[in-house]
C-alpha cells in the first residue's frame, strides 16, 4: 500500500520521475563523474567555425605558426606541419603546411609517453596492475637493484636509474642513453637495456626526464595485459573505442611498445587522445581510465619536488604530462605565463604538442619539424591561439 | 677523399674516447656511425611506409650532419638499408599497419 502510494506520488511529478530515471540509469558514482557531451568524435570530428571578428587574431596566430624562414634545407626557425584546434568538442581550425594533410600520420615522439600513461591506466582499471607493484613482479630486471622501482616511480620519472636523455645535443652520441635504447645496443631488448642501468638515487627520491622510465613502463604494462587480452589489446581497449584508427606504434626486438617515443597518428587522432584526457578519461559517457586517474596525472610529480636531475626551468611534470603549474621553491612562475594554469600538454621532440586546457574546453594540436633548438615557443603559440576562441558566449 | 674519411672517423671516435675518461658516465656499445646508420634506416622506413611521405621528402627528413649514411630503399619489400664507410650499416623493415617499422638485429 505504501509502495503504491509512493508510486502514484512519483508519477504525479515529472521532475521526480526524471530524477528516479536518472538514478536507475546511473549505477554508481564512477560513471556519474563522466562529463556529458552532445557529440563525440569517435567516427570523425564535428567541425565548426571560429567566432566572427577574429581576423586580426588569426593573422597574428598564423604569422607565428606558419611563417617559414630561410631555405628549407637549412631547417631554421618555426616549422609547423599542422595545427588543429578543438573548442567545445568541435574542430574550429585546421591547417597544414605543404605536403601534409589531415589523413597523414605524424610521429609524436615523446607525446607517446602520455599515451603510455593511458595504457597504464587501463591495466589498473582491469585489475592487472597496481601502481605500487615492483617492476620485478612482472618483468625481469637485468640489475636486481632495479626491483626497488615501482610502476608509480616510472609514471613520475622517479626510477632513480642513472640515465642520460638527450638526442642530438652536444657531446658524444655514445653517452646518450636514449639513442642507445632506440637505435643502438638497447634496441633489441629495451626492458633489459633500461634495467641494466645502475641506480643513481633510491627510487622515488629524485626526478629525471627519462625515456627509459616510460619504455620500461610500457614493458611492464604489456607483460600484464598481453596474457589477459591477447595481441592487439592496445587497439581493442584504447584506440578502437576512441576511434584512433590511424595509430601506428613501433616496438623493440622483443615486441615491447616503444612507450617513450614511437607512436604515429594523424593530427585528428592525436586530438582524440587529447579529448579523452580533457574528458577525465571518459568516452561517450563510459569511463575508460579509472576515476581520479587524470587528476593525479596532472598533479606535480612527487619526486620532482624532492630532487631534480638535468632539470631546466619550466619543466614541470606530472605523470607523463607537461604541466603549467607553479611549484613553491623552484618554479615561481607558470611555465607558460600567458596560458591558464590548468593547461597541460603531451609534448614531443621537434615541437610536437597536444595542449589541453580544461577551463577553456580546448585542445590544441601542433605537429612540427622544428630542428633549431629554441626557435619555437609554446607559450607564444598558445597565447596567440587563445584569442581565436576566447570570450565567445 | 682519404682525408674526408679520416675526418669522419675522428669525428666519430674522438668524442667517444674523450667520454671514456670523463668518469662515471656509461658509454654505450654503439659507435656514432652505428647510431647514424641505424637512425637513418629506421626513420626513413617510418617516413616512407608509416607517414607515407614521398621519397625525396624522406631522404631530406633523415639527413644527418655530416651526411655519412648511404640510403637504399626497396619500396616493393618495404625495406630500407643504410651504410657508412663500408663497415657500418643498418636495415629496417616495415612490419604491418599497426607495428610500423622495426630494425633488424
Amino acid at each position: 500500500m505504501i509502495r503504491s502510494t509512493l508510486f502514484h506520488c512519483l508519477l504525479s511529478s515529472r521532475g521526480l520521475l526524471a530524477l528516479l530515471a536518472a538514478l536507475l540509469a546511473v549505477p554508481g558514482p564512477a560513471a556519474a563523474a563522466c562529463p556529458e557531451r552532445a557529440e563525440w568524435p569517435t567516427r570523425d570530428w564535428p567541425t565548426g567555425a571560429l567566432p566572427a571578428g577574429r581576423e586580426q587574431a588569426l593573422e597574428a596566430f598564423e604569422a607565428y605558426a606558419f611563417t617559414r624562414v630561410g631555405k628549407d634545407e637549412e631547417r631554421k626557425g618555426v616549422r609547423t606541419d599542422g595545427v588543429l584546434i578543438v573548442h567545445r568538442g568541435r574542430v574550429v581550425y585546421e591547417r597544414y603546411a605543404p605536403g601534409w594533410k589531415a589523413d597523414k600520420r605524424h610521429l609524436g615522439w615523446s607525446m607517446t609517453k602520455s599515451v603510455t600513461n593511458a595504457l597504464t591506466a587501463l591495466a589498473v582499471a582491469h585489475g592487472a596492475l597496481s601502481v605500487d607493484d615492483s617492476i620485478c613482479k612482472h618483468v625481469k630486471a637485468a640489475n636486481e637493484a632495479a626491483c626497488a622501482i615501482t610502476v608509480r616511480h616510472l609514471l613520475e620519472f622517479g626510477s632513480g636509474l642513472d640515465w642520460k636523455e638527450g638526442y642530438e645535443s652536444g657531446g658524444g652520441l655514445q653517452s646518450s642513453s636514449v639513442l642507445a635504447m632506440l637505435y643502438g645496443e638497447g634496441r633489441g631488448d629495451m626492458v633489459r637495456f633500461i634495467t641494466s642501468h645502475a641506480l643513481r638515487d633510491a627510487p622515488g627520491t629524485s626526478w629525471e626526464y627519462s625515456s627509459g622510465d616510460t619504455t620500461l613502463l610500457a614493458g611492464v604494462v604489456g607483460a600484464v595485459m598481453r596474457p589477459r587480452f591477447g595481441e592487439g589489446w592496445e587497439w581493442r581497449l584504447l584506440m578502437d573505442p576512441v576511434g584512433v584508427r590511424s595509430a601506428v606504434w613501433e616496438r623493440d626486438g622483443q615486441g615491447v611498445l616503444v612507450g617513450s617515443s614511437l607512436m604515429h597518428a594523424t593530427p585528428r587522432d592525436w586530438a582524440k587522445l587529447g579529448f579523452l584526457f580533457l574528458n577525465d578519461g571518459c568516452w561517450e559517457g563510459q569511463r575508460l581510465l579509472p576515476e581520479g586517474w587524470m587528476a593525479v596525472s596532472v598533479a606535480v610529480s612527487e619526486p620532482l619536488k624532492q630532487k631534480r636531475v638535468d632539470w631546466d626551468p619550466g619543466d614541470v611534470q606530472g605523470r607523463q604530462f607537461w604541466l603549467n603549474r607553479r611549484v613553491p621553491g623552484f618554479q615561481d612562475e607558470k611555465p607558460w605565463p600567458d596560458v591558464p594554469e590548468d593547461a597541460y600538454a603531451m609534448r614531443g621532440h621537434w615541437g610536437q604538442s597536444v595542449t589541453i586546457i580544461p577551463s577553456r574546453d580546448l585542445v590544441v594540436v601542433r605537429m612540427a619539424d622544428d630542428r633549431q633548438s629554441g626557435a619555437f615557443n609554446l607559450n607564444t603559440f598558445l597565447a596567440r591561439a587563445l584569442p581565436l576562441v576566447e570570450g565567445t558566449p | 677523399m682519404r682525408r674526408t674519411l679520416l675526418a669522419v672517423l675522428l669525428a666519430a671516435w674522438v668524442p667517444a674516447l674523450a667520454s671514456c675518461g670523463s668518469g662515471g658516465r656509461r658509454v654505450y656499445d654503439n659507435n656514432d656511425l652505428e647510431l647514424v646508420t641505424a637512425y637513418t634506416a629506421k626513420d626513413a622506413c617510418s617516413c616512407l611506409f608509416v607517414m607515407e611521405r614521398e621519397e625525396e621528402f624522406c631522404r631530406a627528413f633523415v639527413k644527418a650532419s655530416p651526411a655519412v649514411a648511404r640510403l637504399t630503399i626497396d619500396t616493393e619489400q618495404k625495406v630500407v638499408e643504410t651504410s657508412a664507410l663500408l663497415l657500418w650499416g643498418a636495415r629496417a623493415r616495415y612490419v604491418d599497419e599497426r607495428n610500423g617499422c622495426v630494425m633488424e638485429p
